[in-house]
């Protein structure tokens, strides 16, 4: 297979934009390339040629494109310190608070490792139906695979050893049922869970959101991109609303003084300025 | 002199040559230095500040799009896979992992010989898996430099010994005549 060069992923944009009005440009360049080339490899094409054919004659190949280029979470519970902080502070003071119920917004799920660890801590604390869950994906083809439970099994081990050190109250497998080569979630967890298409642009974000997860996101795309990004949730959270980022992903310039708090520096937890 | 950077990779047995480096750099080292080292994916802390405690340049876990700076050395941060975009910025990535591994030697120093091209120095050290071998095959075509740590004196040698069946390197040594190498970079 070709490796793409620059040229090739410009392309590639140019044409998914003509024809879908979607704009990878502001994607994090080595990243994106890789993503494109590993869908490449699982749908057998040699070149970005093809792939641009592919693309342009196969209408049906585009929800693919969305399903294969976001990159899913590593496994469940992953930095085990930021779930045992969400179970021990943050749920404790907040729920206390709220009378309706506390609103909680995914913005980008993919495989849902994130947001079954939620629903997992949440139905531990007997709380999961104090609040309304949002999950936006960017392709119909996440949604179903996220509705249907399945989860890749390679990702079990380091799950379980996760959800270990957040001291969770069962085991694991209590939360999944085992299948030939995958398992299958136990999804009455999420059958609260509304889910919805979202293109990447983050339009008809939800409003008034309490606490928004957004781990390991930004870092696919430029700092351009990312600024825009955060300027969207900074809008959807209500004041004083908190935002979660990965460990290593921080707010910058302008937004990060103006914006935003902190509320705990080592998990990447941001506080909406009021 | 005209290099850019400098990467280094390693694994078991790794540790204590990384250090002895970077206790022996000079404080006015003109490169940044990328290191790219398996670690516990789920040891977050502790690893940056034992290798800060007698190095002669600051050391760092990057955050995501920072600047590459000279003089500095940037720690691939667990968990992660660390890039270097066209733009001279760090990018990390939670992509899967490669050779089993994330952060993945090979990965860094693709990224790195994109961007850096012939004007990067990439060095394997001490390990146990084959990961950084096509790194570093990618770094001699790009007209990088390649060393190599000596396999007689690593601790474990499969890392060395497939970087050194893939690609003819540049030079093979031992930790100390990678010491005076990087001394000698003005």
């Amino acid at each position: 297979m070709d490796e793409l060069g620059i040229v090739d992923i410009r392309e590639i944009n140019r044409v998914i934009k003509s024809i879908y009005d979607y704009d990878f440009s502001n994607h994090a360049l080595t990243s994106y390339k890789q993503r494109l080339e590993r869908l490449m490899k699982m749908y057998l094409i040699d070149t970005a040629d093809g792939l641009i054919k592919k693309i342009q004659n196969d209408p049906s190949f585009f929800d693919d494109i969305l399903c294969e280029i976001p990159v899913p979470s590593t496994e469940m519970f992953r930095d085990p310190s930021l779930w045992r902080w969400l179970r021990e502070e943050y749920f404790p003071e907040h729920m206390e608070k709220t009378t309706g119920k506390l609103r909680i917004w995914f913005p980008s799920c993919v495989s849902g490792g994130e947001l079954y660890s939620l629903v997992i801590l949440l139905a531990e604390m007997g709380i999961l139906d104090r609040v309304q869950i949002i999950a936006s994906c960017i392709s119909e083809k996440c949604i179903s695979y996220i509705k249907q439970g399945t989860y890749d099994v390679r990702k079990l081990e380091v799950s379980q050893e996760n959800y270990v050190r957040f001291n969770g109250q069962r085991d694991l497998s209590a939360y999944y049922k085992p299948e030939r080569d995958f398992v299958t979630r136990d999804t009455s967890l999420i059958s609260a869970v509304e889910f919805g298409k979202l293109n990447i642009n983050l339009d008809f974000a939800p409003q008034n959101v309490r606490l928004i997860l957004f781990r390991n996101n930004l870092i696919y795309f430029n700092p351009t991109r990312q600024e825009m990004i955060l300027q969207t949730l900074y809008r959807s959270l209500s004041a004083t609303g908190h935002l979660i980022l990965g460990i290593r992903e921080k707010i910058t310039g302008l937004a990060a003084t103006r914006d935003f708090d902190i509320a705990n520096e080592t998990e990447s937890v941001y506080r909406k300025k009021i | 002199m005209s290099y850019k950077a400098v990467i280094i990779g390693g694994s078991a047995g790794s540790f204590q040559v990384i250090t002895r480096i970077l206790n022996s750099l000079p404080k006015d080292f003109p490169l940044p230095v990328l290191l790219c080292l398996h670690r516990l994916k789920h040891v977050r802390s502790g690893f940056v500040e034992a290798l800060s405690l007698k190095s002669t340049i600051p050391v760092e876990e990057p955050y995501d799009k920072e600047s590459v700076k000279p003089g500095r050395a940037y720690l691939a941060p667990a968990n992660y896979h660390m890039y270097v975009e066209l733009a001279n910025r760090i990018a990390l990535s939670t992509e899967d992992t490669v050779n089993h591994s994330r952060p993945s030697i090979d990965l860094s120093f693709i990224t790195a010989a994109n961007a850096y091209r012939d004007k990067l120095i990439g060095i394997i050290l001490s390990g146990a898996n084959k990961d950084g071998a096509l790194g570093l095959k990618k770094v001699h075509e790009n007209g990088g430099i390649c060393i190599v740590q000596d396999p007689v004196e690593c601790e474990v040698k499969t890392m060395t010994q497939s970087a050194l069946q893939l690609t003819k390197v540049d030079f093979v040594y031992s930790t100390d005549q990678i010491i005076s190498y990087l001394q000698k970079i003005r």
